[in-house]
C-alpha cells in the first residue's frame, strides 16, 4: 500500500534559445491537458479552478503551488472536511522566493527610478505560500518552508517526519514547490498522513520514484 | 478629464494585476476600496508608488489618501492639479 495517496507533477521548462517549450501535468499519474507552457498556469487556474481573483495578484511561486494544490486537493475529493489543526502544510525548495526576489529586484535597482513594489515585496519569502494554502483551505496544523541546498527525498521524509511529532497533525500537504520564473518550474505535490512515521526510508523511494 | 480617467483606469488594471477587469467595468465615481473593485491595502500601498512613478506626486500625508484614493474620478481629479510629470 502506497504512503502517498495522490500526488501531483508539474514541470515546465522554457529556453531562451527559441526552442519548443516542454511541459507536464499530471495528477495521480494521468495527463491533464494544457494550452501550452507560456501561459500553463494562467490557462489551469481558468479552465479548472477560477473563483480565486486573488491568484492574478500572487507571484510566480505562489501560483504555481496554489494551482497545484487545488487540483490535488479536488482529487481527493474531501474539500468539505474541517480538517483544522490535524492537517498542514510543509513545502520545500532550492530557489526560495527568488522569482518574484528577481522582479522586485527590477523595481529597486535604479536609483533614480527607485520605486520599490509593495506588492512583489510582500511575496519576497518563500512561506508566503504555505500560508495562502493553509488559509484557503483552512488548515491551522504545522506550516513550513524548507529550503535546501538541491532536491533531496532523504531531507524532505525527514522534514516531514519532523513535522508529525505535533500529536494534532494527522495529514500533510506537502513536496517539491521550485520556481524559477513564469515559465521554468518544477513542482512534487502530494498528501501523506502519520502513517509515514517510522517508514521514511520507504517514504524517500516513494518520493524518487515520483519525481522521475 | 475623461482621457485622464481612462488612462488612470487602464494603470490601475496594470498595476494592480486585475484581470479580466476592462476600463469600462471600472465606474469612475465608484469607491476604490471596501466595495467597487474590493481594493485592499497592499494595493493601496501600489497606487501610492503609482502617483509618485508616473505623475511625480509624493503623497506625504496619510489622511489625505482617503479622499485622494476615494475613487477613479476622486484620483484624476487630484493628479490633475498636482502633478509634477
Amino acid at each position: 500500500m502506497s504512503l502517498i495517496k495522490h500526488y501531483i507533477r508539474i514541470k515546465c521548462s522554457k529556453t531562451c534559445y527559441g526552442g519548443i517549450p516542454e511541459y507536464q501535468v499530471t495528477l495521480d499519474g494521468e495527463k491533464i491537458e494544457a494550452a501550452g507552457a507560456d501561459t500553463l498556469l494562467t490557462d489551469l487556474y481558468k479552465a479548472r479552478i477560477g473563483d480565486y481573483p486573488k491568484f492574478y495578484k500572487m507571484d510566480p511561486l505562489c501560483r504555481l503551488g496554489f494551482v497545484a494544490s487545488e487540483l490535488l486537493l479536488n482529487a481527493e475529493n474531501r474539500r468539505e472536511e474541517q480538517f483544522g489543526e490535524s492537517r498542514g502544510v510543509v513545502l520545500f525548495n532550492a530557489a526560495s522566493s527568488l522569482a518574484d526576489d528577481r522582479n522586485y529586484q527590477e523595481t529597486i535597482k535604479d536609483p533614480d527610478a527607485f520605486f520599490p513594489s509593495p506588492s512583489l515585496f510582500v511575496y519576497t519569502l518563500p512561506n508566503v505560500l504555505t500560508g495562502e494554502i493553509a488559509i484557503r483551505n483552512h488548515y491551522y496544523g504545522e506550516t513550513n518552508f524548507i529550503v535546501l541546498p538541491h532536491f533531496d527525498c532523504a531531507a524532505m521524509a525527514d522534514g516531514i517526519r519532523m513535522s508529525f511529532t505535533d500529536r494534532d497533525l494527522r495529514s500533510l500537504l506537502t513536496g517539491w514547490v521550485d520556481c524559477y520564473s513564469e515559465t521554468s518550474f518544477d513542482l512534487l505535490l502530494f498528501l501523506v498522513d502519520s502513517e509515514v512515521v517510522g517508514r521514511e526510508v520507504e517514504l524517500q523511494h516513494e518520493i524518487e520514484k515520483l519525481a522521475k | 478629464m475623461e482621457e485622464l480617467i481612462l488612462k488612470l483606469k487602464n494603470e490601475i488594471i496594470e498595476v494592480l494585476n486585475l484581470e479580466d477587469i476592462k476600463p469600462e467595468d471600472i465606474d469612475a465615481n465608484a469607491p476604490l476600496f471596501g466595495e467597487g473593485l474590493g481594493l485592499d491595502s497592499i494595493d493601496a500601498l501600489e497606487l501610492i508608488v503609482l502617483m509618485e512613478k508616473t505623475y511625480g506626486i509624493k503623497i506625504k500625508d496619510p489622511n489625505e489618501g482617503k479622499d485622494i484614493f476615494k475613487s477613479v474620478a476622486a484620483m484624476a481629479d487630484y493628479i490633475s492639479k498636482h502633478r509634477t510629470k
